[in-house]
């Protein structure tokens, strides 16, 4: 017995409501709270491909900074506290960008602004990495080199805020996130080990790589910096700029 | 009028990429036409509001795109696909379509539907589960195709969308822009003049950044009969006559 459709029954509209369920994606539940939260389906999805906030790069972050609060532990060296900023920073620049999103040119047509989606991203892996840089830090409370545990596991909070936006500021201005990532690690090198030879003493054997973090005199320049790094990503991503 | 250009202009530094260029188009498919560096893809950039102009006035939807909220309302309701346009390798075909989608603001309640409906328009439903990365350039090109049509656009923009496709797909490809361009304003730029002879009713001819001609792909074939162009086919032959007559003119 062969069996006919009905005249009435549009067979494609039929086949593309059973395809639509067949392919249907079901959205796990990070991308489900990041829409919640967010408001912006579109948006939510944005955030989960980041990037910087993939595994791997995750892994890897969590690694090198386990690898810091080790080093602290045994050797005494603030190393977590010198390699949070730096790696937040590079993570930072890895956000978003031209040469970072394969598919950056066509987004930017989308009624998704660039601009919130690289705000929404950096924030995001800033605040990533701050949760991993304070659990390296927590870890290591108790070590002779976090005697001043409580002032330092938030201080360097502040000059990691200044690195990472300088990271980004450099990445959006000249549109490339190794640029960008650069400029935010050598910046760091250069105010630690320069702010390490200033404080020393005169005559006195070692330094303190510490000083970067722990002289309150810095925390207003690092502020500074971060609020003049954030009007220049304002800055360069104005919409007259390409209408993005 | 989807699209009005009032005395454009777009300058890279002391290169002027499109030269006060005035154009109205309205609901059907209009060919981009003209040689490398003419100015096609900085003028349908603009047409996509990634890139601003540095002078004149632009109007699409009936909306300007210098207004934030104008702007995000004519990319809710425009389709692009970019001469290069990159992918995520790790995304399947139904994931990035629907992230573009998304980021296009569709109601998320229609957004499943319209992928599927797209991906079958570009003929990828045996592919809708495969990795983008195990994809031909062909198919690659098609799922960009979805992209832009999903959300079912009222502007629709190609930057040589036919670069890649076999021959049966661009005949198929041709009457999808033909359906879209019924109620749709679709500009296809191309280099293929083939194209623009079988499925476009206009056609603009680009050179040094300005607009040498306008007019039916009819009108273009006569313009070579009439004229000192070269080329196999008549349209090649009005093409070349035309670009001709605007060098020697400049």
């Amino acid at each position: 017995m062969t069996m006919t459709p009905p005249d009435d029954v549009d067979l494609d509209r039929v086949w593309t409501n059973v395809a639509a369920e067949v392919w249907r994606r079901h959205p796990g539940r990070l991308e489900r709270t990041a829409t919640r939260f967010l408001r912006s389906p579109g948006l939510a999805r944005a955030l989960l491909t980041t990037p910087s906030l993939f595994l791997p790069w995750l892994i890897a972050t969590t690694v090198f900074l386990a690898v810091g609060a080790l080093a602290q532990a045994s050797a005494g060296q603030p190393l977590v506290w010198l390699i949070a900023p730096a790696v937040a920073a590079v993570g930072v620049a890895y956000a978003y960008g031209p040469g970072i999103d394969p598919a950056w040119e066509l987004s930017c047509s989308c009624a998704v602004s660039y601009r919130m989606v690289l705000l929404t991203r950096a924030v995001a892996v800033f605040a990533v990495n701050a949760v991993l840089g304070l659990a390296a830090s927590a870890a290591t409370v108790g070590t002779t080199a976090s005697a001043h545990a409580a002032q330092l596991t938030f201080a360097w909070l502040i000059p990691m805020t200044a690195v990472c936006a300088l990271a980004l500021a450099v990445a959006v201005a000249t549109r490339s996130a190794s640029t960008g990532a650069a400029a935010g690690v050598a910046a760091w090198i250069i105010v630690v080990l320069g702010w390490s030879a200033a404080s020393s003493p005169p005559g006195a054997t070692g330094v303190s790589l510490t000083a970067a973090v722990t002289d309150p005199g810095l925390y207003l320049p690092y502020l500074a910096v971060a609020a003049c790094c954030a009007a220049i990503v304002g800055y360069a991503t104005r919409p007259q700029r390409g209408m993005q | 009028m989807n699209i009005e250009l009032s005395d454009i202009t777009r300058k890279f530094g002391r290169n002027t990429a499109v030269d006060e260029v005035t154009l109205d188009v309205g609901p059907g498919v209009l060919g981009l036409l003209g040689p490398n560096g003419a100015g096609k893809t900085s003028l349908l950039r603009m047409l996509a509001t990634i890139l601003s102009p540095s002078s004149g006035q632009l109007t699409l939807l009936g909306r300007d795109p210098r207004n934030p909220a104008d702007r995000r309302e004519i990319r809710r309701r425009l389709g692009y696909l970019p001469q290069n346009l990159g992918y995520y390798p790790s995304f399947t075909v139904v994931e990035f379509i629907e992230y573009f989608a998304l980021l296009k603001e569709m109601p998320p309640h229609l957004v499943t539907k319209a992928v599927a409906a797209a991906v079958e328009k570009v003929d990828l439903g045996s592919k809708a589960k495969a990795k983008l990365r195990t994809l031909s350039g062909g198919m690659l090109r098609r799922v960009g195709i979805a992209q832009a049509i999903v959300n079912e656009p009222e502007l629709l923009l190609f930057d040589e969308p036919t670069a890649g496709l076999d021959p049966e797909q661009r005949v198929a490809f041709r009457a999808l822009m033909r359906d879209f361009g019924q109620t749709a304003t679709v500009v296809v730029s191309t280099h293929l003049v083939e194209d623009v002879g079988a499925a476009c009713s206009e056609v603009a001819l680009m050179s040094n950044g300005k607009i040498v001609f306008r007019g039916t792909p009819a009108e273009l074939t006569a313009r070579g009969e009439a004229g000192q162009g070269v080329g196999d086919a008549p349209l090649e032959r009005g093409y070349s006559a035309i670009l001709a007559a605007a060098r020697s003119a400049s």
